[in-house]
């Protein structure tokens, strides 16, 4: 039960502290004033749905990197890690415990802030809320916060001193979401991968495009939302991105690769640690 | 059989060029933290590890612990091979480590508890936080307001979960009071009572020479002697040197004859008398000033790091023809 006892621990420690609390109070908070300032501009919550999961796909990394960001390597700065590591815990032990303990606490903002919204939306809009578009919704924002609680966490694991692991936190934010997404005109994807087919004197095809594009977290995230939206697609004009008939426009492209991330993030992770000196 | 052993034990640290841990540098500029370490504690045991800070100490604790690798040589801990089996080692270990930190808004009682659980014992936390003089209030509340004593005393409590059959402490009495150092003491003979091998480092004499039956002297990553307490207390003397300043050095046998006087030399304008009896002190002096003019006088106790300077200059004279690791282990 060590893992278990790590996790408990973990989340105690952090539970009487801000940052839960914090986590879980943003979230909702946003969650809540998109669906309260939305009520008059749509009639339909699955419609406010999407404008949620732009904001979750933008900004949830930046809050879930404070609390995940020192998760294992803060441990190993105060010396709190040979509490754990004194006792008869594996090393796998001690990353699973912290794991769960931070992904715990990231899932709960997800779930509240989704049943906030769903309340809000019962309560005030002109179409009653379809629950099972919300469970659905509240099931692909969880695989994208439980993949960037591995690569946070990963990087937690790997690095020895807060400011690496902040780097670290920060520059996965800004490859995987801001670059990706091309929040900057000249440097993103688009413009690297332009260079890139005029290096090698012909243009990337439109597949490779489609494909590389979809490679990161963030455009996953947005594409997995399509499960949401089943029988409506053709309701507002902002759904019209989820045409495509390519295996990468198909949400089980994108929920496929957040596992990846999440997966060899994780094993990425755990290897660095446990090949990593204590002490 | 022995509880602890190590054999040609070497941790070689590359040295990035930042702050790195002390001990020799090779020629590639490696640092060299623990050199070719043989060492046995027995079961049941106290044993001290003495050595200045930066001596080693705590990077052999790290290497018995698995925490860290070794460079080359082996170790047997508990029949348990650290860089393989380090969980199933760490069951029946209780370790106090050195810089230690706690969950802030956990209290002592949750800390025990969890290292209870992970060990599968069966230890009442009230009846160690009593044992290693917590207060039952401050038990209850979140530790990270706790002094580095109390701090200290908690992490002891940890190490005492479940029994173990050895302790390793790393620096236990820092941060303690007079009061949980005698505790401290009380608990470690306790332990040993009971069976259990205890493993003391610590980078003061005085703290260990009460309840360790041997200690190993460590410096410069080597461990430069292993003996009982009581042939090192010999060696120490319990009196002290007298180093003075004369106008010209005379004939010293007069002071050799005396009672209580181990050894004198002279470099040019001083003397020094060590002495092995307090009373020899006042003794030699009047006899060195009949025989010249005393200028000035110093009187240094026999410190242990005055020992760490004897043994440590004298690896370095002769390295290779006179071993001054003494026999490590044995039946003693």
């Amino acid at each position: 039960m060590g893992a278990y006892t790590v996790a408990r621990d973990d989340f105690t420690n952090a539970r009487r502290s801000y940052i839960v609390l914090g986590v879980i109070g943003v979230f909702t908070a946003l969650v809540g004033l998109i669906f309260a300032a939305e009520m008059n501009i749509y009639d339909d919550p699955y419609r406010v749905l999407w404008d949620v999961s732009a904001l979750v796909a933008f900004v949830f990394p930046l809050v879930l990197a404070p609390l995940v960001y020192l998760s294992i390597a803060g441990d190993r700065i105060s010396g709190r890690i040979k509490f754990s590591m004194g006792l008869p815990n594996s090393r796998l032990d001690y990353v699973t415990g912290k794991l769960w303990s931070r992904l715990g606490t990231a899932a709960a903002a997800v779930l509240l802030g989704v049943l906030v919204g769903f309340v809000i939306a019962l309560a005030t809009y002109a179409t009653t809320p379809d629950p099972l578009r919300f469970l659905t919704f509240a099931g692909v924002t969880l695989m994208y916060t439980l993949t960037f609680v591995s690569v946070f966490l990963a990087i937690s694991a790997a690095t020895t001193s807060r400011a690496r692991a902040m780097f670290g936190a920060l520059g996965a934010y800004f490859v995987l979401v801001v670059f990706w997404f091309g929040f900057f005109p000249l440097v993103n994807l688009r413009t690297v991968l332009d260079a890139v087919g005029s290096l090698l004197g012909t243009e990337l095809s439109e597949t490779a495009r489609g494909y590389l594009t979809m490679l990161s977290p963030g455009p996953a995230y947005l594409q997995s939302t399509e499960l949401v939206y089943g029988g409506v697609l053709d309701q507002y004009d902002v759904f019209g991105q989820f045409e495509g008939d390519e295996p990468y426009d198909q949400s089980w492209f994108a929920l496929l690769v957040m596992v990846g991330w999440t997966a060899v993030s994780l094993a990425v992770g755990y290897l660095a640690f446990d090949r990593s000196e204590l002490g | 059989m022995p509880a602890l052993q190590t054999t040609g034990l070497t941790r070689r640290f590359r040295d990035s060029g930042g702050f790195g841990p002390f001990g020799d540098r090779t020629e590639s500029g490696d640092v060299l933290a623990v050199n070719d370490l043989d060492l046995t504690v027995e079961t049941g045991e106290v044993f001290g590890f003495l050595g200045p800070n930066g001596a080693g100490k705590s990077t052999t604790i790290n290497l018995l612990l698995g925490f860290i690798d070794p460079t080359s040589g082996s170790m047997d801990v508990l029949g348990h091979d650290p860089t393989s089996d380090s969980r199933a080692l760490r069951s029946r270990l209780g370790l106090l480590p050195e810089g230690f930190d706690v969950y802030e808004n956990l209290s002592a009682r949750e800390h025990l508890r969890s290292a209870i659980e992970t060990k599968g014992a069966d230890d009442d936390p009230d009846e160690i936080t009593d044992r290693v003089g917590l207060d039952p209030d401050d038990a209850r509340r979140a530790a990270g307001g706790y002094s580095k004593g109390m701090t200290q005393r908690l992490a002891l409590g940890i190490a005492l979960v479940g029994d173990p059959d050895l302790l390793i402490l790393d620096e236990p009495s820092s941060g303690l009071d007079p009061k949980g150092i005698k505790l401290l003491r009380t608990i470690v003979r306790e332990e040993a009572e009971r069976g259990a091998t205890v493993f003391f480092s610590s980078h003061a004499l005085d703290q260990v020479q009460k309840v360790c039956d041997r200690v190993g002297i460590m410096a410069d990553g080597e461990m430069v002697a292993v003996d009982t307490i009581d042939d090192l207390r010999e060696q120490l003397g319990t009196g002290a040197v007298v180093e003075a300043t004369v106008d010209q050095v005379p004939d010293l046998s007069p002071v050799e004859r005396l009672d209580g006087v181990r050894e004198v030399s002279a470099t040019d304008g001083s003397v020094r008398v060590t002495c092995d009896e307090p009373t020899a002190k006042m003794a030699a002096l009047r006899r060195l000033d009949d025989a010249a003019a005393v200028r000035d006088i110093a009187i240094e106790d026999a410190s242990l790091e005055a020992l760490f300077e004897e043994y440590t200059s004298r690896t370095g004279d002769a390295p290779e023809a006179e071993p001054a690791v003494a026999a490590a282990g044995g039946d003693d």
